[in-house]
């Protein structure tokens, strides 16, 4: 092996098939050559060489690869290497597998859209205003300054007594008020509490029609922007994409981990602020509008996003004792974070509760009205982790638990996220063991999403293709095999049972559930369930008195309530108890960005929440094992779930 | 002033009855108390706790030389050491077919049938057979030894929640009873007793092994979890409510405390008088934790435990 410090030049490294290329010193990792070309390389855990995902392979040249169980005997010859744990030796070329799907932005416009799942109302009161002013113009007995006669102008009609201006916007007012003759419409930013509100936007003549705001959810797998007319309220469109920092890791603890890496946290910040930049702009185009006209944003996000977008260190979030950097952001101009709407235009941070529920939640118990309602409620908040709100007016408590992305389609095999071509439902057939699915869009299927991973689930525990262990059954599928072909197969990846054959897909492959992506589904909804039934039991009330389930999350709006309870995700109420609410995060901002009254109701919940850490809570571990069977260890929870698989043990709790 | 009555919990449920031995064998009859073990003034504990003896189908090279002692020879044939345990006192049997282990002689069917006939007709007390804990060599040698034992109705085991299947349909086939053995967690082993009912096993023909920790290395663990379990079966459910059987022995002579007799501080005592108080004190406080079955190792230990459920059943 030649040693790695005995090649002082620096070292090309070609990434195919876009033939970017970058130039580093020996020793450096692939993956950060990667990153210096531009090369986007899927990191999922971070790049600690656990999860073999960063796959690329050597066509030429010398690397330093140190042995991992994540490689075949195969993939060695081929020359597969995994990019974050092997060094750069000498001139390399290599190749990088086509991405999936994944990088397109899906924009749903007002017409496209389901109606708005806005639930809570507050009077509307933007923090940012639009004024017309008609200016006397100056003269020999009324010789003030431009400044001081729109002050005055602004203390006579609308009593505002102070006014900030930037210094851009002072330098051309002057000119700006003559050539509009004195006429102007000004946007007033009032985003600071009791502080002078500051001038942000100066046009010549009277502007009337939309004031634009926009409304941001950061999820740790998805990206969302609403643009909203501040004036009507109306959302002129929202577009979602893949965070772009998922490559890089995709729950929040590897991401963490990654942006201790060196560069790593500018790289996470530049990564979530440029899918962010890149939405508002597409938005901006579908509203004919130029984005610089955007005069105020709310971002709302869990407490690791918040400090990513804003460039604050994460580390002490993922270690004992769980402290953010702040609960509270400051709230900065779009220019300072790197924005690209009006540079002067207010950011908003929705403040978090805890290290694990963070501003997403904040807005989701605005947007949910939890904090308003006289029923006992449970508000849950389903995405890369499930954060639980329970209470009401009264009183709040929250909990959060890694539950991981599965149901957002990461980690899993063919996991896909809700759009076109994702399998949202699924039904076997009791005894031919077949399945019939169904596809978002009438689409060829590409991968199976959230609520398709459910309803598969449900079904293959009542038709017996797998135990409530989620094992599955291969003897009976095979025996049910169809001219030869049976649904149930060991593959690369261990017993896995085939959705949907090559043929009929636009993947070219088949789309198959294998026993890891069930175990991975289990472990995601018993840490939900746990989450939820120690929570109740730490308040002190019975799970069967909560009146009302509120869901958000982005499958909020598809899952199925009968085979959510059925895999043991959702607790056994009766259906009518359970709400969907869609997007409560991106919905909470959009209350924010609507309301100064919604802001400052935010700000009073977050001090209200009683916060729940489930690390430190005893029954948790027992809560999450008796929850890791289907639907659960102790069937009494699930009743409706025991008369459908003719359950016929008697058993009670287990103290 | 009324004079103060003890509380006296009523429990609604009922630890299972289950019978070992048939078919002209010895039967023996464990679990069906309606009380925590020895709280006889809040309900029944119809029969007394089991103590199994344990024999290996080769000679164990790792064990105590006051093991070795004990047995002498008899540790080199199953149906002579059979005899001698029965001789000790054994109610039942345990027995260990190690020599199925693929790092031990990898032995197949064909050695399993062997020695399990050797046994049975070496004695008539009733027997339980486990296979070396290798899932594939588990249901190979237990299968072969179900068949020997048509009719007998031994214990068969190790049902884990990775290999259960094969060795459930086996003894529903020959009648017999699966031992269903978890890792020390109370959901786990519920999770296994619905697996092995959901194929169709009677949950009157499993038998609890949740795991034994010695004395020093989870005892305490184990007893929790076994009180656990007894309590939700008092309470009523039906998937806890199995009896159970504790591997004392073997755990207690795993441990340092039983296997040193080099450089051992004086402060720690007589050697074979402390291995023997290990498997003691472990062996009796899992009978107050509601062992139903004890699997002892050392005569003397039998003696000893026995004196013990004299003076308190």
């Amino acid at each position: 092996m030649e040693t790695l410090s005995d090649k002082p030049n620096k070292i090309k490294v070609v990434f195919q098939p876009s033939g970017k290329s970058a130039l580093v010193a020996p020793g450096t990792l692939v993956l950060d050559a990667a990153v210096q070309a531009g090369v986007p390389l899927d990191t999922p855990c971070g790049g600690q060489g656990r999860c073999g995902r960063c796959l690329v392979r050597v066509e030429s040249g010398n690397v330093f690869r140190p042995q991992n169980p994540h490689l075949t005997a195969k993939q060695v010859d081929e020359g597969w290497i995994l990019s974050c744990i092997t060094q750069v030796v000498g001139e390399l070329v290599v190749t990088v597998p086509l991405p999936k799907e994944r990088e397109k932005i899906v924009v749903q416009t007002a017409a496209t859209r389901k109606a708005a799942a806005v639930r809570c109302e507050f009077p509307r009161l933007p923090a940012v205003r639009r004024v017309y002013l008609e200016l006397p113009r100056p003269s020999l007995e009324d010789n003030a300054g431009d400044l001081e006669r729109l002050k005055r102008a602004l203390a006579n009609t609308q009593g505002i007594k102070d006014v900030d201006v930037v210094l851009p916007i002072m330098r051309t007012l002057s000119r700006t008020l003559r050539e509009a003759d004195w006429k102007v419409t000004i946007t007033l930013d009032t985003h600071d509490k009791g502080g002078v509100p500051r001038l942000i936007d100066v046009q010549a003549g009277e502007k009337k029609g939309q004031l634009w705001g926009a409304a941001i959810d950061i999820g740790t797998t998805n990206v969302w922007v609403d643009l909203v007319d501040l004036i009507s309220g109306r959302s002129a469109g929202r577009a979602s994409m893949l965070n772009r920092q998922v490559p890089r890791g995709e729950d929040v603890i590897s991401r963490i981990i990654y942006s201790q890496r060196d560069g790593g946290l500018d790289e996470l910040r530049q990564l979530v602020l440029s899918a962010i930049n890149d939405l508002v702009a597409e938005l901006a185009v579908g509203s004919k509008i130029d984005a610089r006209e955007i005069q105020s944003m709310v971002v709302a996000g869990n407490t690791t996003m918040a400090h990513f977008f804003l460039g604050m260190p994460a580390r002490t979030i993922r270690e004992e004792p769980y402290v953010p950097g702040a609960i509270f952001f400051p709230v900065y101009t779009a220019a300072e974070l790197g924005i690209k709407i009006n540079p002067y235009a207010s950011v908003y941070t929705v403040p978090a509760v805890a290290a694990y529920v963070g501003g997403d939640i904040s807005a989701g118990a605005i947007s949910s009205c939890i904090f308003r309602s006289d029923k006992l409620t449970l508000f849950l908040d389903v995405g890369t982790n499930g954060e639980i709100v329970m209470g009401g007016a009264d009183w709040m408590t929250t909990c959060a638990c890694s539950a991981g992305p599965a149901f957002e389609g990461a980690g899993m095999r063919f996991g896909v996220r809700a759009a076109k071509g994702a399998i949202e439902d699924v039904t076997i057939n009791t005894s031919t063991l077949e399945p019939t699915i169904r596809v978002i869009g009438d689409a060829e299927p590409v991968g199976i999403c959230g609520s398709g991973l459910i309803s598969a689930l449900a079904e293959m525990l009542l038709t017996g293709v797998v135990d409530r262990s989620g094992r599955m059954n291969v003897a009976r599928l095979q025996e049910k095999a169809r001219n030869g072909k049976s649904r149930a197969r060991v593959g690369d990846h261990g017993v896995e049972y085939v959705l949907a054959w090559a043929g009929e897909t636009s993947i070219g492959e088949d789309i198959v559930l294998t026993e890891v992506d069930i175990n991975n589904l289990i472990r995601t909804k018993a840490a939900i369930y746990a989450g939820i039934a120690v929570m109740a039991r730490n308040v002190g009330v019975p799970l069967e008195n909560v009146e009302e389930v509120l869901i958000g999350g982005s499958f909020g709006q598809h899952i199925n309530v009968e085979k959510a309870i059925q895999i043991g995700l959702l607790p056994d109420l009766p259906w009518d108890r359970f709400k969907f609410l869609g997007n409560t995060s991106l919905s909470g901002a959009y209350n924010i960005l609507m309301s100064k009254h919604a802001r400052a109701q935010v700000e009073e919940v977050v001090g209200k929440m009683t916060y729940f850490e489930l690390v430190a809570d005893a029954s948790f571990m027992d809560e999450f094992t008796a929850a890791m069977f289907l639907p659960h260890t102790e069937m009494n929870r699930f009743p409706s779930v025991a008369a459908l698989l003719g359950d016929r043990h008697e058993s009670s709790g287990t103290p | 002033m009324a004079p103060l009555e003890a509380p006296v919990e009523k429990w609604t449920g009922k630890i299972r009855e289950l019978k070992l031995g048939s078919g002209g064998r010895k039967t023996i009859t464990v679990g069906g108390g309606t009380t925590l073990p020895f709280v006889k003034f809040e309900g029944a504990q119809p029969h007394r706790p089991a103590i199994a003896i344990e024999v290996q189908d080769k000679e164990p090279t790792d064990w105590s030389e006051f093991l070795v002692s004990a047995w002498g020879d008899a540790l080199k044939n199953p149906g002579a050491w059979a005899k001698k345990a029965a001789e000790f006192g054994a109610d039942l049997l345990y027995i260990r077919l190690a020599s199925a282990h693929p790092e031990a002689s990898n032995t197949g069917a064909a050695q399993a049938k062997k020695s399990a006939s050797e046994v049975l007709s070496a004695v008539d007390l009733p027997v339980i057979f486990v296979g070396p804990d290798v899932a594939e060599k588990d249901n190979e040698v237990l299968v072969a030894v179900s068949d020997v034992a048509k009719g007998q109705r031994v214990g068969l085991g190790n049902c884990v929640e990775k290999n259960y299947k094969t060795i459930a349909a086996t003894c529903m086939a020959d009648g017999h009873v699966a031992i269903a053995k978890t890792p020390i967690e109370i959901n786990l082993a519920k999770q296994l007793n619905i697996l092995l009912s959901d194929v169709g096993l009677s949950p009157d023909s499993i038998l609890m092994d949740p795991t034994t920790g010695a004395l020093g290395y989870g005892l305490e663990y184990t007893y929790s979890v076994m009180e656990r379990l007894r309590l939700a079966a008092l309470m009523g459910d039906g998937m806890t409510s199995m009896p159970m059987i504790c591997t004392a022995g073997e755990e207690s002579w795993r441990q340092k405390e039983s296997k040193a007799t080099l450089d051992v501080p004086q402060a720690w005592g007589d050697n074979q008088e402390r291995s023997l108080i290990w498997e003691n004190v472990t062996a009796i406080s899992l009978l107050a934790a509601g062992a139903d079955i004890l699997v002892l190792r050392h005569p003397k230990t039998v003696v000893t435990v026995k004196a013990a459920l004299d003076k308190s059943f």
